[in-house]
């Protein structure tokens, strides 16, 4: 039985690799397919299920594989909405409440979305994604008013939240507000400088500005997003925890998850070379974070998160799988941007760092706070 | 400029370079795998133009180089004054290695886009 299994396995195993070589030299959506349900039948779901993404973001139009990747993002949504709401009792914290949201709206379960955005707002009040989430879904029932007073107390506690001042520009042009989407979307540009999407908008937006002129003011308001005062803000923890302090949620320096952070970020600052750290959840929200005075925190959150979004959402389309890590070289530094459990960790460094000393200490870091 | 991206082929572990305008137009191109070239040009445009946004809000003066690493494979986009040299690798390459033969293809492009 033992040898029947291990032949069988090496046959699974063999057959992967045959298929992943021909799929780098000659991919089509039969290739995929099958490699998909080679790992399945290896006994990978996550494997299998990240085939599928592969293919179906390289064959959009293609039926079969496209319905695949439907049912295995739904099986995977569902083990993940079990993890969230297991996370949500033990260790409960708004990124959990906002993703889980996220989920339940993701399967049109529209009062299970609102009934864990309320949970969510009521237990971490000053938690910008919670009311993103509930915005969205606002916008999408149409409710252009009640989507940009949610959206707009988002923006109000996350200044640097792309999504949010996106969605929030959209909304206002459904409610003939022009002129503050153009604002809105100028803030964007503060931070994404470039973005076509957000030129693409803020160009429709100044042409209802020109069309509106004779009727309302002329004037454009050109107020710019300053960088706010360097702060620290740290999202993690239960609600008893944190302390109100400025527009910061301070956690009692006894959470561990916190001191492991923040001592764990400390480490990879005093790495030669390194200038600072930062950890930032999905929506660049600062979860935590040890910078130069000079560089303001949420400023940097929300720019890398930028560059995050751009390379992590055509990574398939590059050719290189899911995103995992990447290294920005400039002039005069450098900047790694690693994924890990959700967030976003990114380091900064002087040009001339030794860039494998980088990436152990950025290993060590990591598998202490996955060893948590 | 084929003929460099054909020679930086060579090296172990990379599947295929091209060059292209900051534009995103693809100048030339040289893979060993199949690939959407004009796709990529367009995308290595776009994430340059963030990523010139960002160096410069963060006083990290010019970008140089990005360096990818997915799931299944690594890509690097290289500044080379008016064109952008991307590299797409095997996610096991010698970085060393690629490393010396990716400069040796930037001064040749550079040198080239200059004719």
């Amino acid at each position: 039985m033992w040898l029947f299994d291990t032949i069988g396995q090496w046959r699974t195993n063999s057959r992967i690799h045959s298929l992943e070589q021909v799929l780098t030299a000659k991919p089509t959506p039969m290739l995929y397919l099958q490699l998909a349900d080679a790992h399945k039948e290896a006994g990978n779901q996550a494997k299998a299920t990240q085939v599928l993404k592969q293919g179906a973001a390289r064959y959009p139009n293609a039926p079969e594989i496209v319905r695949r990747q439907a049912e295995a993002e739904k099986h995977e949504r569902e083990m993940e909405i079990k993890r969230l709401v297991e996370r949500i009792q033990t260790h409960p914290n708004p990124i959990l409440y906002a993703r889980l949201a996220e989920l339940y709206k993701a399967d049109d379960e529209l009062s299970k979305t609102i009934d864990t955005c309320q949970r969510g707002i009521k237990a971490f009040p000053k938690y910008g994604g919670t009311y993103l989430v509930l915005g969205q879904i606002f916008a999408d029932k149409k409710q252009w008013s009640e989507a940009a007073a949610q959206l707009e107390k988002s923006i109000s506690l996350d200044k640097y939240n792309y999504l949010a001042l996106k969605l929030l520009a959209s909304v206002y042009l459904q409610l003939s507000r022009p002129a503050d989407a153009v604002q809105r979307l100028e803030d964007i540009l503060y931070f994404a400088p470039g973005d076509e999407a957000i030129l693409a908008l803020l160009k429709t937006a100044k042409v209802d500005v020109e069309a509106q002129q004779p009727v309302t003011s002329l004037a454009v308001p050109q107020t710019k997003l300053v960088a706010p005062k360097s702060q620290t803000r740290v999202l993690v923890g239960s609600p008893d925890t944190g302390v109100r302090h400025g527009t910061s949620i301070l956690p009692k320096p006894t959470h561990s998850k916190v001191q492991l952070f923040a001592k764990g970020l400390a480490d990879l600052r005093s790495v030669e070379g390194v200038s600072g750290a930062i950890l930032v959840d999905q929506y660049g929200l600062v979860i935590s974070a040890d910078l130069d005075p000079s560089l303001d925190e949420g400023l940097a959150g929300a720019l890398i998160t930028n560059v995050y979004r751009s390379a992590s959402n055509y990574s398939v389309k590059l050719g290189v799988g899911q995103f995992e890590e990447g290294v920005i070289e400039g002039q005069d530094g450098n900047i790694h941007i690693v994924q890990f459990d959700d967030m976003i960790l990114t380091l900064f460094a002087k040009a001339d760092v030794k860039l494998g000393l980088v990436e152990k200490s950025i290993r060590d870091f990591a598998e202490s706070i996955l060893q948590q | 400029m084929r003929a460099i991206l054909a020679e930086l082929n060579k090296t172990q572990g990379i599947w295929g370079s091209m060059v292209v305008g900051r534009d995103g137009i693809v100048v030339a191109s040289d893979f060993s795998i199949d690939v959407q070239e004009s796709q990529i040009g367009a995308i290595a445009s776009q994430i340059l133009v963030a990523l010139d946004g960002a160096l410069k809000r963060i006083k990290m003066g010019e970008f140089k180089r990005f360096m990818i690493g997915g799931s299944e494979n690594k890509l690097a986009l290289i500044n080379v004054g008016q064109t952008i040299l991307i590299v797409l690798m095997r996610r096991d390459v010698n970085m060393g290695l690629a490393n010396v033969d990716i400069k040796n293809a930037m001064d040749a492009v550079a040198k080239n886009s200059r004719m």
